[in-house]
């Protein structure tokens, strides 16, 4: 095996590398709970995890007043998930965590667990 | 006698300027007789037409930059226009004096080619500067992005806000570092951990945190190199090229979950310490007998106090 095949095999299976990161929640509105992206599927993600944690941390400390009185704007399950909408670790803990967890019917991804973890 | 002479001389010279100038002004009361009110209407056409270009000058500027163009091509469209305007109301005016406009369009053009034709051949042996509008450079002392840049002087707005006016000529006889000429650039992570911990896993943990970031290029690699042996500690330095646009940020973050991943595999950073080592000192059989065997005795203080003493006199 030539190194640079061995290097390929390095890169693509050593350490996940995301190239993006997303902050996923769901929002109360008048009607429903409904699933949210921020930055949007459409836009650019966040380069940076940094970033999407602090992002994520602020929108729930944002939006706590209208969780305690239950009205529209209210966010759950709020975490940072990759390009690949799979849940990203928080870089502080090593692990999954989630804001403002809230049981939904419905399928939640991704579903937490005990203490945040998963 | 004299004094009647050069009174003389005086009125003699006063009449003769006088002679000479009456022609003069007749010429002048007749071109403003018969060319007065062109004259006038073209003065006043020069003004007000460099007053109302200064104006769609702005308004194009402005309108430009709220389009969200680059800053750069505001500046060029802004320039190319400006001078088009102004060449109008200079020909206009000049039209209103009497001049025909096939020659002014001639001279025109003729100035144009001429300075084209210079600009061109003596490109290569005129003074350029090493950035453009945009790029983020050092020059001198000074670090930030460029604003603008005259014929006189370049505008540079540093980042803690400050606008410097720095002299173009400062800026050639200056080394200029522009973070704008290559693509990406080496970030530095370096850190010092203590002797006692897993070197492997230390090194094995900062290169997992450059490599897992999404900014980082994955050619060249991340690589963690054993940079020093101090008396203190091991120093490791992490290197991974990164984006100019991201850099900082990057930079910072990398840094940050450094510490925080370092923290959780439980590698401990070092820190600058001394640590102090106890001699005792053996003493003659009957001080050991004594109540105080590992301890100095105020004799023994005594005698090293001198001895430091006389060491400090020589």
């Amino acid at each position: 095996m030539k190194v640079a095949e061995g290097l390929k095999i390095i890169n693509e299976g050593w350490i996940h590398k995301p190239k993006g990161f997303r902050v996923k929640f769901h929002k109360q509105t008048e009607t429903c709970i409904e699933p949210g992206l921020s930055p949007p599927a459409e836009a650019a993600p966040f380069t940076s995890d940094v970033t999407a944690w602090r992002y994520a941390w602020k929108l729930w400390q944002s939006t706590l007043d209208e969780h305690k009185t239950g009205t529209p704007g209210a966010l759950y399950n709020i975490t940072v998930v990759d390009d690949q909408d799979q849940p990203a670790r928080f870089y502080a803990t090593g692990k999954f965590e989630m804001y403002n967890t809230k049981n939904i019917d419905g399928p939640i991804e991704p579903s937490p667990e005990k203490n945040g973890e998963r | 006698m004299e004094n009647e002479k050069e009174q003389f001389n005086f009125v003699q010279q006063n009449t003769e300027t006088s002679v000479t100038e009456i022609p003069r002004l007749q010429l002048l009361g007749e071109t403003m007789t018969y060319h007065g009110t062109e004259m006038a209407l073209g003065l006043v056409l020069l003004i007000v037409g460099l007053l109302v270009v200064r104006w769609i000058d702005r308004g194009l500027r402005a309108g430009l930059l709220k389009l969200k163009l680059k800053s750069q091509y505001v500046m060029t469209v802004g320039n190319v226009v400006y001078v088009m305007l102004v060449a109008m109301v200079i020909m206009a005016s000049a039209v209103q004096l009497g001049a025909k406009p096939l020659n002014i369009l001639r001279l025109i053009t003729i100035i144009t080619l001429v300075i084209t034709g210079l600009l061109i051949f003596l490109r290569p042996f005129l003074p350029s500067l090493p950035f453009k509008t945009g790029n983020t450079v050092k020059a001198g002392n000074l670090l930030g992005k460029v604003e603008a840049i005259t014929f006189i002087n370049t505008r540079l707005r540093t980042f803690d806000g400050k606008t410097f006016f720095v002299p173009n000529r400062q800026i050639l006889n200056d080394i200029v570092i522009n973070y704008n000429y290559t693509q990406t650039r080496r970030v530095k992570i370096d850190v010092n951990v203590r002797y006692d911990q897993d070197l492997l896993k230390a090194k094995r943990t900062l290169e997992a945190v450059m490599t897992a970031d999404p900014r980082v290029k994955p050619k060249p690699g991340p690589m963690v190199y054993v940079l020093n042996l101090t008396k203190d500690c091991v120093e490791l330095g992490g290197r991974c090229w990164i984006d100019n646009k991201d850099y900082w940020v990057a930079r910072c973050d990398l840094q940050e979950k450094t510490k925080l991943r370092f923290d959780l595999e439980g590698i401990r950073f070092a820190y600058p310490q001394l640590d102090l080592h106890m001699k005792t000192v053996a003493l003659p059989d009957d001080d050991l007998k004594s109540s105080k065997p590992n301890r100095l005795r105020d004799t023994d203080y005594n005698e090293l106090n001198n001895e430091l003493n006389n060491e400090e006199m020589i």
